[in-house]
């Protein structure tokens, strides 16, 4: 008889356990900078969610004011096309990924008038199909992460009503599956970071009650492993990205203390490099912006008081949201 | 080496040259790959073809990636102009290296809208780019696309065939060839999913268009879905901690259901694989004659249809149960188990079967018609403990309503059977995981399972 490798990590004695914000915030800094990296350009197509998740962490570690500001306003203007949408860098293609992200980081600025914001509402509402679902860009792909793109988007410009919203819940609804959990389309698998989508989706159209909160929430804290980190599916190993959505969706409707607290954040603390500042995704790897955004969220989400606090719906600090007037709903 | 940006533009045009004539003459080339190889080798192209496999030097690519990747980007900004040749090739080497480059497989849409580019050479370059990047969610989304414009070039051709035939002119060859050009497309996406899942654990892009292409290629085609749910069969078997693999399973049990119920409910052409006395009426219900308890054709059908699904469970159960003991310690195997279990229970309570009221005691089950009858079970003490021999019974020649279409089922996919089930894990079980999964799935029985039962 096969006995099964349980998938998990081992935190060593010496792993980092001490949050070291500093060495972050150089992280980040200095990342712009390295413009011409092999690494850079492999990671064009996503430029703008690179961005935001660069300013977000910045703004919860009160370091936004490193940042050059008018430099990233010019490359979000420089990226709005002539149908309204927004791409990841100058001489892509639009799509609603890089919508959000550029709306999101006007929001941290507080410069939303740097870009045509009707033409922006425009373009999420003709993204809108028969069924209510959206697609990512006019060649018509569809996901539940885009119908998170889309009310997100049009939540922070106080748009909502623009679209369809019935029909929008009722697609994502079709997603649901026996576990509570939630896949890209109608039929497919649970997956964390689709339920954290769909899960942010359904409280910003108020219509968290028509989850099973308490199949979710059994299902999300399965997640967790010996290690203390989250994976996103049965089997899969932990990551920091993960533990995000997966902490988050529980914030979301009220099951974070479900989950042991204490475990999760040893876990991402071990996740930083000592060396260079930034989270990897398991202690030990390389470190990215990416992750180091979610170690640093997940850490405020578990109640860092060295972190500002962040909304768990949109991933950005509570004063900027206060700020826009938005206030998603969490169950209790 | 190539270090002065004239020879830099030299030697990348070449390599793109290189690569595009590759796949030119060698259309059977059949993966990607990179060669470790720090240093150019002397008049050599970096390009190099061992047997199927089209592999490129490492050393090249730090040279070949910006430089093709800002003449695109020069190009989608009006700043620099490129004939579609040069398109095709530039994109081509673009995506082999940088697959989730999503506006260069939006160039190739617009190659292909305009009729300057094959769907097939995509459906080939897609393929190509996931042996090396099996999960690139861009390179699956295009992918898609490409699919959905075959799709609808097949039905402007079928329309026009249609228009052919209400002239009194019908091409059944040419539908003929659309249907086979269907199954073949069909069965290369599942090639490619398969390849693609066996590169990655647990890919959740290759199953979840794996799913996509059924319910957007073979919808309604039960046939299909019977041939997947036996060629994943070995495949799950030996990847027992693949969740995607097993939820695809999944996916496939619970639209055979479906479309078991829905032809209960209308006939339907595509039963005759089930159900060889296919029956003409649009209900059953309307039409089930009860005069002499003869059992009619619709009846027949209907029973069938349920020994089927029975068997379907039956069978997954089973499977799951072999792999359980077999591959201790696996949460995939339980959660799998919890889903199987899942949809039989809800498919009964859809179904509004009754069960012999108690199902702790051994006796047979029954299922009655969805009228809502209180039946009775009908209870003919067979001997059940015999797996797979279900009955078909002949039912008695008096009477009744109720009994139409019974038939017995053995006491198997009971919640008591489930609990001795996770029972005989326990007491013979010495992994820690595999104690721990059985109690978690014990506790999932008796509250998400025994709080639905209370529902109705
Ligand atoms: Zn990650």
């Amino acid at each position: 008889m096969m006995s099964a490798q349980l998938k998990d990590v081992i935190i060593k004695p010496d792993a980092p356990s001490s949050l070291l914000l500093d060495k972050h915030a150089d992280y980040i800094a200095a990342y712009g900078s390295k413009k011409d990296d092999y690494e850079y350009t492999l990671s064009e197509y996503l430029r703008m969610s690179g961005v935001y998740w660069g300013l977000t962490v910045m703004d919860l570690m009160d370091q936004l004011q490193r940042m050059n500001r008018q430099e990233i306003i010019d490359f979000i203007k420089a990226c709005q096309h002539e149908c309204g949408g927004i791409s990841a860098s100058i001489g892509h293609d639009p799509h609603l990924l890089y919508t959000l992200s550029a709306v999101q980081i006007l929001c941290l600025y507080d410069s939303l008038d740097a870009i045509d914001v009707d033409k922006v509402v425009e373009y999420v509402k003709g993204l809108q199909q028969d069924d209510g679902s959206f697609a990512g860009d006019k060649w018509g792909e569809i996901d539940t992460r885009f119908s998170f793109c889309a009310v997100a988007t049009l939540a922070l410009l106080g748009k909502m009503d623009t679209i369809n919203v019935d029909k929008a819940v009722e697609f994502v609804l079709s997603c649901m599956n026996f576990d509570g959990g939630f896949g890209c389309r109608p039929g497919s698998e649970s997956h964390a970071g689709q339920i954290y989508c769909c899960t942010g989706f359904l409280s910003l159209t108020g219509q968290l009650h028509q989850l099973n909160a308490d199949l979710l929430g059994w299902w999300l804290c399965e997640r967790q492993l010996p290690s203390g980190g989250l994976n996103g599916r049965p089997e899969k190993l932990p990551d920091v990205c993960y533990s995000w959505w997966v902490l988050a969706s529980l914030k979301i409707i009220g099951r974070i203390h479900w989950i042991d607290k204490a475990k999760l954040q040893r876990f991402i603390l071990a996740c930083q490099d000592e060396e260079t500042g930034g989270f990897a995704d398991r202690p030990g790897d390389m470190v990215d912006p990416f992750h180091t955004l979610f170690g640093v969220a997940g850490l405020s989400l578990l109640g860092d008081e060295a972190i500002k606090p962040v909304n768990p719906v949109l991933c950005m600090p509570e004063d900027v949201l206060q700020r826009v007037g938005l206030q998603p709903d969490l169950l209790s | 080496m190539a270090e002065s940006k004239e020879e830099v533009d030299v030697l990348v045009q070449r390599v793109v040259k290189d690569i595009s004539i590759a796949l030119k003459r060698h259309p059977n080339i059949d993966e990607i790959g990179l060669i470790q190889c720090p240093e150019a080798r002397y008049n050599r192209s970096p390009i190099v073809l061992v047997e199927n496999k089209l592999g490129v030097e490492s050393w090249c690519v730090k040279f070949m990636l910006p430089y093709v990747h800002n003449k695109l980007l020069l190009y989608r900004q009006r700043k620099h102009w490129l004939d579609r040749e040069a398109l095709v090739d530039i994109t081509c080497t673009l995506l082999l290296l940088n697959p989730d480059f999503t506006t260069a497989w939006n160039v190739r849409k617009e190659l292909l809208e305009c009729g300057a580019l094959n769907p097939e050479r995509d459906l080939y370059l897609s393929k190509l780019a996931l042996t090396k990047f099996p999960k690139s969610p861009e390179t699956w989304i295009h992918r898609r696309w490409v699919l959905q414009h075959i799709l609808r070039q097949f039905s402007a051709v079928a329309h026009k065939t249609q228009q052919r035939v209400e002239a009194e002119q019908p091409d059944a060859e040419r539908s003929q060839f659309l249907g086979s050009h269907l199954d073949r497309l069909i069965h290369q996406e599942m090639k490619v999913c398969s390849d693609a899942a066996c590169r990655y654990p647990s890919n959740y892009n290759a199953w979840s268009h794996r799913i996509w292409v059924l319910q957007h290629m073979a919808k309604g085609n039960i046939k299909v879905f019977r041939d997947e749910l036996s060629s994943v069969h070995p495949w799950v078997s030996m990847h027992v901690s693949d969740h995607s693999g097993f939820h695809y399973r999944q996916f496939l049990l619970k639209e055979l259901l479906n479309t078991e119920l829905s032809q209960s409910l209308s006939s339907d052409s595509a039963s005759t694989v089930f159900c060889p006395s296919q029956h003409q009426s649009n209900t059953v219900h309307s039409t089930c004659p009860q005069a002499n308890g003869e059992l009619s054709l619709a009846d027949a059908a209907c029973r069938d249809r349920l020994t089927t699904v029975f068997k379907l469970f039956y069978q997954e159960t089973e499977l799951c149960a072999d792999l359980i003991q077999s591959f201790p310690g696996h949460e995939t195997l339980w959660s799998h188990r919890r889903h199987v279990y899942y949809l039989w229970h809800h498919w009964r309570q859809d179904q509004d079967l009754c069960t012999d009221g108690r199902e702790n005691e051994l006796k047979p089950t029954c299922i009655n018609e969805p009228d809502g009858s209180q039946g009775r079970s009908v209870n003919r003490h067979k001997h059940v403990s015999v797996p797979m021999e279900v009955d078909r019974v002949s039912l008695p020649d008096h009477d009744s309503k109720r009994l139409r279409r019974g038939i017995l089922l053995p006491n198997l996919l009971t919640l008591q059977n489930e609990h001795t089930f996770v029972n005989s894990i326990l007491n013979s079980c010495c992994n820690a995981e595999q104690n721990n999964y059985a109690v978690a799935y014990k506790k999932w029985l008796d509250t998400v399972i025994s709080a639905q039962s209370l529902d109705i």
